[in-house]
């Protein structure tokens, strides 16, 4: 991967503190995330036509990210997240949601790993890339676990929405233009209830 | 209000013809029920009524009001005043209850949505259906229990308030208490709207003693096979659908 044309963050979690961030980027970007003992890291992340780069080092024990990452992609995109437990009890949950508006490449790289020495870790992924068009999308969840006592969900969704889903929204009335539109809007507001996210991702989602 | 007029439907891009001249008249403030076995075309028939992508008709014309619907997208007979409950609602991530009804309101009415209003409506139907609250937050259908799955549909037609009405097996997986409540809810809704007609699928009489339908209909192999009134419910559920088979065609001989 080619850093050098990349932002470089780095992120500290302190022993016993909350965060969450609410990020939208319009640049490549680079951020490492390392979390100390008892901390808790909550971000929802919202990229446009970009490709990033996120590490996330769970240092602390006890020490927990929830990431919702959603991708809005016009042009080939990447976008590669990798999250390290390297501490007993620790905890993730990453959920990531991918637009893939025309005809481009978009590609999600979703590793999970937990080396031998941490125990008691969960770390579950949810993937998901719809193609409006005929996009050329992948997704590669990869978890690496050496230890017998994880918790361990992961998921992966290629395709476009379902037929079925877009009859029922229709069947109550609602037009197939706004139908989509209520369905990519909630697939890329990824959970968040803030409306601020809200009203910068419906910006962004008039332009599709 | 509906007239089905020898109407055919096939699954589309197969040969597989489902429903075979099937006639059928419901009038205003009618309350109609069809039963019949398991695989015989009742749902399909229910949602060739709303436009569903899968099936084709291929002869025969649906009237809704006088007028053809047969052309019309989906959305487009919803705007016309027909309401599907499905026999198995679909589950949609991520869009909350709340905010699917606040956008079919608003497409069906066409103008903004009173929100004073809309949500005294709401709090109105989910206590009626002794339904949380929090059900209006939650992700429609998303982990819903099968009653719950029920329920939604007719908390979707008190809020959207349609004038025809198919409930395709709305009495199945609902318990005792919950058939009743659900009844309820529907009894009162069409004393409410007298015009409303309805088109209640099911395999139980059970539910036409809370909801008395005016015609009774024997669906079989595609089509209407027999009609009559509530007698011909309780019949069919005392001695199934072989024995009507029987009284239609083999009478005197037995
Ligand atoms: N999309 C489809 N593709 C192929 N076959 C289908 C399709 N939809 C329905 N069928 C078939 O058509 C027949 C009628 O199905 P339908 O769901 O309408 O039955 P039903 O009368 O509602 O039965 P039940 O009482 O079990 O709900 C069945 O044999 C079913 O397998
Ligand atoms: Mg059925």
């Amino acid at each position: 991967m080619n850093k050098i044309e990349r932002k470089e963050k780095f992120i500290t979690i302190s022993k016993n503190q909350e965060i969450e961030l609410h990020l939208f980027d319009k640049e490549n970007k680079n951020i490492i995330y390392s979390l100390e003992k008892n901390s808790k890291l909550i971000v929802y992340q919202y990229g446009f036509d970009i490709n990033n780069n996120i590490e996330i080092q769970l240092n602390g024990e006890n020490s927990e990210v929830e990431y919702h990452y959603s991708l809005i992609g016009h042009q080939n995109t990447q976008y590669n997240i990798l999250v390290l437990h390297n501490a007993n009890n620790t905890k993730s949950n990453i959920y990531n949601h991918g637009l893939n508006v025309l005809n481009n490449k978009m590609d999600f790289n979703i590793v999970g790993k937990v080396p031998k020495k941490s125990k008691n870790c969960i770390c579950n992924q949810e993937n998901q890339i719809i193609n409006l068009k005929n996009g050329n999308s992948t997704i590669l969840p990869n978890l690496l676990i050496d230890q017998y006592e994880v918790v361990s969900n992961h998921s992966a969704y290629i395709g476009k929405f379902k037929d079925d889903i877009l009859f029922y929204l229709m069947s109550r009335g609602i037009s197939k233009k706004r139908g989509y539109e209520l369905l990519i809007k909630s697939f890329l507001i990824n959970n968040s209830n803030k409306q601020e996210d809200l009203i910068n991702l419906e910006k962004e989602i008039s332009k599709i | 209000m509906l007239e089905l007029k020898n109407i055919y439907v096939k699954v589309k891009d197969t040969d597989k013809e489902i429903i075979k001249n099937l006639s059928l008249k419901i009038g205003k403030g009618e309350v109609h029920a069809i039963m019949g076995p398991n695989g015989t075309g009742k749902s399909t028939l229910s949602k060739t009524l709303m436009g569903y992508y899968k099936y084709e008709l291929t002869k025969g014309d649906i009237l809704f009001n006088g007028k053809s619907i047969k052309n019309l997208e989906v959305d487009e007979r919803a705007k016309c005043g027909i309401f599907l409950a499905m026999q198995d609602p679909t589950v949609i991530n991520g869009v909350t209850n709340s905010e699917f009804l606040k956008t079919a309101k608003r497409e069906l009415t066409n103008e903004p949505l009173d929100y004073f209003d809309f949500i005294k409506s709401i709090e109105k139907s989910l206590d009626s259906l002794n339904f949380d609250y929090s059900m209006i937050h939650r992700h429609v259908n998303k982990n819903f229990s099968g009653g719950e799955k029920k329920k939604n549909e007719i908390l979707q037609i008190q809020i959207l308030k349609p004038k025809f009405i198919i409930l395709d097996e709305i009495d199945s997986g609902l318990d005792v208490d919950s058939l009743k409540i659900v009844c309820k809810n529907i009894s009162s809704y069409l004393k409410e709207n007298k015009d409303t007609s309805i088109l209640i699928i099911t395999h139980y009489p059970r539910i036409l003693e809370y909801i008395k339908p005016d015609y009774v209909h024997i669906m079989n192999n595609g089509k209407i096979e027999k009609t009559g009134d509530i007698t011909l419910a309780l019949e069919t559920e005392k001695s199934g659908y072989n024995s009507i088979n029987k009284m239609n065609g083999k009478e005197k001989n037995e």
